[in-house]
């Protein structure tokens, strides 16, 4: 047995996906797969030796190469007591050294710890189709989430939780392009049973058409990731209430709560409870299950997945609101966010805002009528 | 035989050696307590170099650079220092013996002590220049069994080892309650060895491979708890408290380290699924570097050392007695005419036969 400061040349490929691609484009990725793995190792280094791609397409998302550094590689620290290897030390556990999310404690826990590669976080204040910023991220790493495995790190250095952001940026970028890299190798650049001619393989350099795709795919991450903050939600003044006012607030909240527009009693239940039954499946369990025709109680058709990695399909829940414990953060910002934008990789469904009631959305004020119930449904408990 | 009564004779001669083992066991359980630290915290590499402290000899490093400095160094550097105690204290205990302990075979045990402090110097010193965590994990893994040592040592040394020679009751001990109290340490030490694993875990290791581990940790950790239970209840009323005392005591232990074992995977990961009932649980936040969390998940790494020494010394214990019984048969035999033998000898099929017997 070696431990968690032992040395790893290399990030595992992403062999799930390359098995659910193969599947939906009826053919072999394993090429694809492999050269895909390469590119992406040229491009973005190993565990202990990470790199930031220094592409003309590539806009800065991380905020300092340097913390790329601190975060890999081994445990140790310094005689100031400046840690390294801090991804190690604080979340390998859980989401694995390619940030899969499908590391060795990840089994226990429900929610599964979260795969950095698709590039989609929950919680977060930007909208639902977009990165989160830098800070949504710090401050996810800080509050923890409540009922999880996945720690308050409040106690950590400043620094240290600087260096703990770019490093999830660095692994979800690096494991997005390598999806998208894999996926444009099989739809554009004629990968499959056999290697494509010289001109299309996939390269890190430029000046072949393989190597532009490739540039292409990590502009368009680095850039999502770099413009985050552009997308954030806006959200409108919370005017703060009392006495009758809230009251009535609170019951009108109740009614969008159970009404047709929101219907959050749909799933969450009349009582906020989440007891009502539910069937589905977040997106990162989807993709190798409902989305590609598969059932996720079939075992044999899981047995491939499964043994490539994939953890076994699990149900999601909507939350029990009436404990007062939401995993983003229960303020009334946050809340609101969520409400208007849904959660990002799971079923729970946006609310269109409009400006003038019409039936198919909600006012900002009618939000903040649902916000106050469900504020107050947990504490009423 | 003759030896032996020669020892009861020589009886206080060896005491310097025993009070010094005593003295071992005593620093040893603290070392292992900041061990367990250094690796709740990974600070084991706060400290590059080895033997040294960062270019000084391990003894004048600048103490106000090691009270005063990062939370890592200072108990990175105070396991090392206290383990270079415990080192003296055993080559003490050495040369004490040599000229206190008349029996030649102690005296290579407490050379035997020294190996194994030396050893395990030895493995944390590698840990640290080969920067290899693997070999913490084996110096984790000796340590404990350094610690049973010592207790065996200060066991075998104390002036009660001569006295169940001259007792005048024997406890009759079957071979069965025997065998049923060297499962403890085996079952102990197997899940120091489960314990590592999960704690040292590889960072690529398959999640079906760490819940088998975990599985078998919890599974194994009752199952010693029942162990330590039919064990206490076999000899409750043999009559000799230096052996049910402690068996009673290893009950309490097991169950403190369970309740431990829950404690550590709380902080670490929440409260388990099964344990959702547990009001609060639903909104429990795990704390990353928390001070008593560490304290809980160190707690249950020393707990389980205890456990260890505990049951290696009620083991020895219990061998001793037996030992004692059979000479004293073997005594009365030779020294009395066959015609006028009317002792009882011992049942070999009724192996839980427990009430004290004449000798």
């Amino acid at each position: 047995m070696v431990g968690c400061d032992s040395r790893f040349d290399t990030f595992q490929p992403n062999e799930v996906f390359s098995l659910a691609l193969a599947k939906t484009r009826s053919t072999s990725t394993d090429l694809a797969s492999q050269d895909a793995s390469r590119v992406v190792e040229e491009l973005y280094g190993t565990p202990d030796e990470p790199l930031w791609p220094d592409l003309p397409a590539a806009k800065k998302a991380v905020s300092d190469e340097r913390n790329l550094f601190r975060s890999s590689g081994p445990v140790s620290s310094e005689k100031d007591g400046t840690h390294l290897g801090l991804f190690r030390e604080h979340c390998v556990t859980c989401h694995a050294l390619e940030g899969s999310g499908a590391g060795p404690a990840s089994a226990f826990q429900n929610p599964y710890p979260r795969d950095f590669r698709h590039g989609v976080f929950k919680w977060k204040s930007t909208k639902r189709g977009h990165k989160p910023t830098r800070r949504d991220i710090r401050e996810l790493l800080v509050r923890g989430i409540p009922g999880t495995a996945m720690p308050s790190f409040a106690l950590l250095e400043p620094e240290d939780l600087d260096a703990l952001v770019d490093y999830v940026v660095f692994l979800s970028a690096r494991g997005e392009v390598e999806r998208r890299v894999t996926a444009a190798a099989i739809d554009e650049l004629d990968y499959g049973e056999t290697s494509p001619v010289a001109e299309l393989m996939l390269s890190s350099q430029s000046g072949t058409e393989g190597g532009q795709v490739v540039q292409d795919v990590v502009g368009r991450v680095h850039t999502d990731w770099a413009e985050a903050e552009e997308h954030e939600v806006v959200v409108p003044y919370f005017p703060e209430l009392s006495g009758e006012q809230l009251a009535a607030s609170v019951t009108r909240g109740k009614a969008f709560f159970h009404g047709k527009v929101a219907n959050c009693a749909g799933c969450h239940g009349p009582a906020g409870d989440g007891s009502l039954p539910t069937l589905d499946y977040d997106d990162w369990t989807k993709e190798y299950t409902t989305r590609i025709g598969l059932t996720p109680d079939d075992r044999a058709a899981m047995k491939p997945f499964r043994d490539a990695g994939a953890l076994r399909p699990r149900t999601i829940a909507p939350r029990t609101l009436g404990d007062g414990v939401f995993h983003g953060g229960g303020d009334s910002a946050s809340l609101y966010r969520r409400i208007t934008q849904g959660i990002a990789g799971t079923p729970m469904p946006a609310v269109e805002v409009v400006s003038e009631s019409n039936g198919k959305g909600l006012t900002d004020g009618q939000i903040w009528d649902l916000v106050r119930y469900v504020q107050q449904l947990s504490t009423s408990h | 035989m003759a030896s032996e009564v020669n020892l009861v004779e020589q009886k206080g001669r060896g005491q310097l050696v025993h009070r010094l083992s005593v003295l071992l066991v005593c620093l040893v359980w603290p070392l292992i307590w900041v061990g367990g630290l250094v690796t709740t915290y990974d600070a084991g590499m706060a400290v590059p170099d080895w033997p040294g402290t960062y270019g000084y000899n391990l003894f004048l490093y600048p103490y106000k650079t090691w009270l005063l400095g990062p939370f890592d160094l200072f108990i990175e550097h105070g396991h090392r220092l206290l383990g270079a105690v415990v080192g003296l204290v055993a080559i003490a205990i050495a040369i004490t013996a040599y000229f206190k302990e008349s029996r030649r075979w102690v005296f290579f045990l407490t050379l035997g002590l020294l190996g194994a402090v030396i050893t395990q110097g030895l493995l944390g010193g590698m840990r640290v220049v080969l920067g290899d965590r693997t070999l913490a994990m084996v110096h984790g893994c000796f340590g404990p069994a350094f610690f049973a040592l010592c207790a065996a040592t200060a066991v075998i040394t104390s002036r009660r080892w001569n006295d169940y020679l001259t007792r005048e009751k024997a406890t009759n001990i079957g071979s069965g309650v025997a065998t049923l109290f060297a499962a403890i340490p085996v079952f102990s030490y197997s899940q120091l060895l489960l314990g590592a694993q999960l704690r040292h875990v590889q960072p690529n290791a398959a999640p079906g491979i760490f819940a088998m581990i975990v599985a078998t940790h919890v599974f194994m950790a009752f199952l010693l708890w029942v162990v330590t239970f039919a064990a206490w209840f076999k000899i409750r009323r043999c009559g000799d408290l230096t052996l049910s005392r402690p068996a009673r005591l290893l009950i309490g232990l097991v169950a403190v380290q369970i309740a431990l074992g829950v404690g550590t995977w709380v902080v670490n990961y929440g409260w388990p699924s099964i344990l959702a009932w547990v009001p609060g649980s639903a909104g429990f936040l795990v704390r990353a570097k928390g001070f008593s969390d560490s304290i809980i998940v160190t707690a249950h790494v020393a707990t389980g050392s205890l456990i260890l020494a505990v049951s290696v010394m009620l083991w020895i214990r219990l061998l001793r007695v037996r030992h004692c019984r059979d000479s004293a048969i073997e005594r009365l035999i030779t020294e009395q005419p066959a015609s006028t033998r009317s002792f009882k000898t011992e049942d070999k099929t009724n192996e839980s036969l427990l009430e004290p017997a004449t000798a």
